[in-house]
């Protein structure tokens, strides 16, 4: 009984310490497997980096997807890049650390400023669109809505956007410092409701901005009703400004479309939605392209010397 | 006079017996009520989780029509097509990839539950006996998530290079193994703390009866405590299986949550129907949502049919019969 249990607990350690210790040696390895990580169909991000290698088909369908992929959340594909070496996710901008290495994109490194000087290619614009000049239901609508959209370019606007996890511009004022040009929100606008549309995937930005503005313009009530980007423009301007569903101010998680072009000064950015794709410190590779992306996600590349030129 | 007196006592006794028979009635009234109370919840859970769940089978989900209950019930990926434009969902592999898992917990936190909880109830010294329940009760109140945490920071790590070590590629760690891992962990306080009670519970007769028939104290703590308290041990066993059965956050956090199966290789990616009705849920509507619905009707049946299944093979095992 003493040995079994004597030989029993030295296999154990054995097993332990071996594999505790088992990576150090070997070094990268390009003829492994990629593994492949992904977030679920239900995310923002996944939109995002899919349109962004122009593969907008596998946003919501896992079929398309190579075999064998993993699912995680932000933090989950973050903290297992950083254990799997033969492993490649995407996570926001905003979470990029020093535990992976996170990606040249067409040969930008991915930094903020890369992304605010546009050379940085794997994001997508934060668009909003407001109705047309007079269009607007009333008088105090029409003010409330342009004091909301100077209100995005605010500090206190960009502090809710990069809170959120996105890219906001460049912002030098405060709230404070122009609230005088906007006297419509010193009355009291209780009784107002302010409609926003348009995409799912700024309507966690959207709220919270309208979460943080309506106290400060007398009151206002926001109704949230996210449908998708090509809403954005159709309820505000477009062939359903005039519906059940119209908006006061519509939103797309996309440039607008050749016929999405407003009246002057109704469109604008609010933020960009920056991804990194990410590998392991180990890994040999450093830069890659949309292509290179799609066909890793796809799966017609399936070890890492197919990526690694 | 006497008649009188004898009356007047007859009279109490009644007076006294009704008052008594009262507070009885006011009490089982109460101990009904507080059954009805929460008897009812499970009813008003299983009625919610149930008309949600059976949706998207019935409606034609805006447009999208209806799901295949065969399909659902059989299929070997989870969703064929784009999401929120597809209705062929299938929870066939997950079933499997469930019940596998659970399985394979137990075969680790079984065994290992048991010996523990006899060692504390039979062989660990009084002091240290009382600090080991003390320890095993603090890590069956530990939370799942807190499990999860240390899944995924741990044991994931743990995982991944211990399959590298056997030459094997995992996809970080997250795996069957993992979950199993993580599921044993989680199960096993529950294992011990109600073994161990059925353990010390085994009549003191039995045992020195044992003993005085010549019988070591192993031979004894093996042959006949353990089979005497084999009802007990198998109870552990199904609150366990229970337990692994139905957890989410932690699973959810190593499985890897793969979309076809189903999976029985230990370091590949799998996923469990609690896991599989967590991902996205915030996030999701329409079919994509009631769908989870659907999948818990399946998990409070798989649940159930186990318990009933352990329950029976518990009644033919589980008298007192020490050979």
């Amino acid at each position: 009984m003493k040995k079994v249990t004597l030989a029993l607990m030295a296999i154990t350690i054995v097993i332990i310490l071996g594999a505790c210790g088992g990576t150090d040696s070997k070094g990268f390895e390009t003829s492994k497997n990629i593994t492949v990580y992904t977030r679920d169909t239900s995310s923002g991000t996944r939109a995002g980096f899919m349109s962004g290698i122009d593969y907008s088909e596998a946003a919501e369908d896992d079929s398309l997807i190579v075999n064998g992929f993993v699912i995680k959340d932000n933090t989950g594909i973050l903290t297992s890049i950083a254990t799997d070496e033969y492993g490649i996710g995407y996570i926001s901008l905003a979470s990029l650390d020093s535990t992976v290495k996170g990606l040249q994109f067409e040969s930008v490194e991915p930094t903020l400023e890369n992304v605010i000087n546009d050379t940085y290619d794997l994001k997508r614009p934060f668009n909003y669109v407001i109705r047309e000049d007079g269009d607007f239901g009333s008088e105090e609508e029409e003010q409330i809505s342009k004091a909301f959209i100077a209100f995005l370019g605010t500090i206190d606007g960009a502090d809710i956007i990069s809170d959120k996890g996105a890219v906001s511009l460049d912002s030098s004022q405060l709230w404070d410092d122009i609230k005088a040009d906007y006297s419509i929100c010193l009355e009291d606008n209780s009784t107002i409701t302010i409609k926003f549309g348009g995409s799912d995937s700024i309507e966690k930005i959207a709220k919270a901005l309208t979460e943080a503005f309506a106290p400060k313009c007398g009151d206002f009530v926001p109704e949230h009703d996210h449908t998708g980007s090509s809403d954005g423009f159709k309820r505000t301007q477009g062939s359903e400004k005039d519906g059940d569903n119209a908006k006061h101010i519509g939103f797309a998680s996309r440039p607008f479309k050749d016929t999405e072009v407003g009246a002057n000064d109704t469109q604008g950015q609010l933020a960009w939605d920056a991804i990194v794709a990410i590998v392991h410190l180990d890994n040999d590779l450093a830069n890659v392209t949309a292509i290179d992306l799609k066909n890793i996600y796809s799966g017609a590349y399936i070890i890492w010397e197919d990526a690694i030129n | 006079m006497e008649l009188v007196n004898k009356f007047s006592t007859k009279f109490a006794q009644i007076k006294k017996r009704n008052k008594k028979e009262h507070i009885d009635i006011v009490v089982r009234m109460f101990f009904l009520i507080s059954t009805v109370i929460s008897a009812s919840f499970i009813l008003i859970i299983i009625v919610f989780i149930s008309m949600k769940g059976i949706i998207p089978f019935i409606t034609d989900n805006n447009g999208i029509g209806s799901v295949n209950v065969i399909r659902f019930l059989t299929g070997s990926i989870w969703l064929s097509g784009t999401a929120f434009q597809s209705n062929l969902y299938s929870v066939g592999f997950i079933i499997i990839n469930t019940l596998y898992i659970a399985l394979l917990s137990l075969l680790i936190s079984l065994p290992l539950g048991v010996l523990t909880a006899l060692f504390i109830a039979k062989v660990a010294p009084k002091k240290l006996a009382e600090f080991l329940r003390t320890v095993v009760e603090l890590l069956a109140s530990i939370p799942s998530i807190v499990y999860g945490l240390f899944g995924s920071g741990v044991i994931l790590v743990f995982v991944y290079n211990f399959a590298d070590v056997l030459g094997i590629q995992s996809k970080g760690g997250n795996s069957v193994m993992a979950t199993v891992l993580v599921l044993s962990l989680m199960t096993l306080p529950t294992i011990t703390a109600i073994s161990e009670v059925s353990i010390r519970s085994v009549g003191k007769d039995i045992e020195h009866g044992s003993l005085a028939l010549g019988a070591s104290k192993t031979q004894t703590n093996f042959k006949v405590i353990l089979a005497s308290a084999k009802s007990g041990i198998f109870a552990s066993a199904i609150l366990g299986i229970g337990r692994a059965l139905g957890e989410a956050t932690a699973v959810s956090l190593v499985a890897g949550n793969a979309k076809s199966g189903p999976t029985l290789a230990f370091f590949e990616t799998t996923s469990t129907l609690t896991s599989t009705m967590l991902e996205g849920l915030k996030e999701t509507t329409g079919i994509d949502y009631d769908i989870r619905f659907s999948v818990g009707i399946v998990l409070m049946v798989v649940i159930m049919l186990t318990n009933v299944i352990l329950n029976y093979i518990k009644k033919k095992v589980g008298n007192v019969d020490v050979k």
